[in-house]
């Protein structure tokens, strides 16, 4: 039957492509599958490392409304969440942490685009070191009467730094006390 | 040397992917800044490279001429998304630090490339050979490449968290422009005229 052979000719790189496809997509999904709850543990494993970093007596946090509440056992040691600040390269994330509704616990740097060697230095201990025990509304730079000095060279990204966490904070603790 | 052992070579300075075929460029001007991104885009660039080889050759004969860019991409992307799963699980710093050019190995050419030049037209163990030379060719680029940006632009050399050496000068004032992807391009190009001049790579 040459119709048929002509046919099948014509079908077969369609027929080839499908099962290719069907191949690789049920390998894609055993993969998923098998990885999927060692991933968002290794998230879950990460957050909770950089909440340590401002929290050391952590022993389990709570999420809710992108908050999470840091908790010693029993006692509560304050709140943490997520920042973005426009930086000189790109956006800053931080993670803020407040010992209560009025104080900065202090700040962790997650990611961060900033020019090497000069607005990335934000990430280093003695720039974020400064938040620590600080009254939320004395986070600004020193120059328009705050607490934390700028990085030399680095004003843009200081100052990103600085506005993206007492803003932040304001409208959370203004969500906490809203809850209560 | 056997035919195995001249597929194998040829990769590494014949046709270095890098510094002759001028391949892959994209990942390499990016994650080049330390040699532990090196490491980590050639283990990842090793399992595509050497999976999507070996598939594609023993499936050569069977493939249609008509689709079979749409049949490598499609065994490429699954390749590189199951490499991007399992950085993500189990690699989970080298995955962070790779970032977006981990799922953009799909696009590097180095695979397509080799998937259609080589592995379409030749045996499994030929194949094997050629991916296995590609990669060691990609890897020493690399590890040139983000050896000289490292040591320039940090001042200073570790490896998997582990301290080497601190330049006496540059430890304090590291050139910052060997880090930026501009310095790159610097180092890139002198590299390959060096090679070029010296005669150890032609075109």
């Amino acid at each position: 039957m040459p119709a048929n052979k002509k046919f099948w000719k014509q079908a077969f790189p369609i027929v080839l492509l499908t099962i290719v496809v069907a191949v690789c997509v049920s390998l894609l999904s055993y993969i998923d599958s098998i990885t999927r709850e060692k991933i968002s543990a290794q998230e879950d494993e990460a957050v909770k490392a950089l909440i340590t970093d401002i929290f050391p007596d952590m022993s389990r946090y709570e999420f809710k409304n992108d908050i999470y509440t840091v908790y010693s056992d029993d006692t509560k040691l304050g709140y943490a969440f997520l920042a973005t600040g426009k930086g000189y390269g790109g956006d800053i994330s931080i993670l803020v942490g407040l010992s209560d509704e009025t104080t900065v616990k202090g700040i962790k740097i997650v990611s961060q685009t900033e020019t090497p060697g000069l607005g990335s230095r934000i990430t280093e201990s003695f720039f974020t070191d400064q938040f620590k025990g600080v009254a939320i509304n004395n986070v600004a730079l020193s120059r328009d009467g705050g607490k934390i000095d700028a990085i030399t060279g680095s004003t843009i990204s200081s100052s990103a730094v600085v506005n993206a966490v007492r803003d932040t904070a304001m409208e959370k603790v203004k969500q906490l006390e809203g809850s209560d | 040397m056997g035919k195995f052992g001249k597929e194998f070579a040829k990769g590494i300075i014949i046709t270095n992917p890098v510094f002759v075929l001028v391949l892959g460029l994209c990942p390499t001007l990016a994650i080049s800044t330390s040699i532990d991104n090196a490491l980590g885009m050639t283990l990842a660039v090793l399992i595509v490279l050497l999976g999507s080889n070996i598939i594609i050759a023993a499936i050569r004969n069977y493939v249609p001429n008509i689709t079979r860019i749409p049949i490598f991409i499609v065994i490429i992307a699954t390749l590189v998304t199951v490499v991007n799963l399992i950085f993500h699980a189990y690699l989970p710093a080298t995955y962070e630090a790779l970032g977006i050019y981990l799922p953009l190995v799909v696009v590097n050419c180095i695979i397509l490339g080799r998937a259609e030049a080589f592995a379409s037209k030749h045996t499994v163990a030929q194949s094997i050979a050629d991916a296995l030379g590609m990669t060691v060719g990609f890897m020493l680029a690399l590890l040139m490449i983000s050896f000289i940006r490292q040591v320039l632009g940090t001042g200073s050399l570790s490896v998997f968290g582990v301290d080497l050496f601190t330049l006496p000068v540059l430890g304090e004032h590291p050139i910052a422009i060997f880090i930026l992807p501009y310095g790159a391009f610097i180092v890139i190009g002198l590299l390959m005229g060096l090679f070029r001049r010296t005669g150890v790579m032609k075109e």
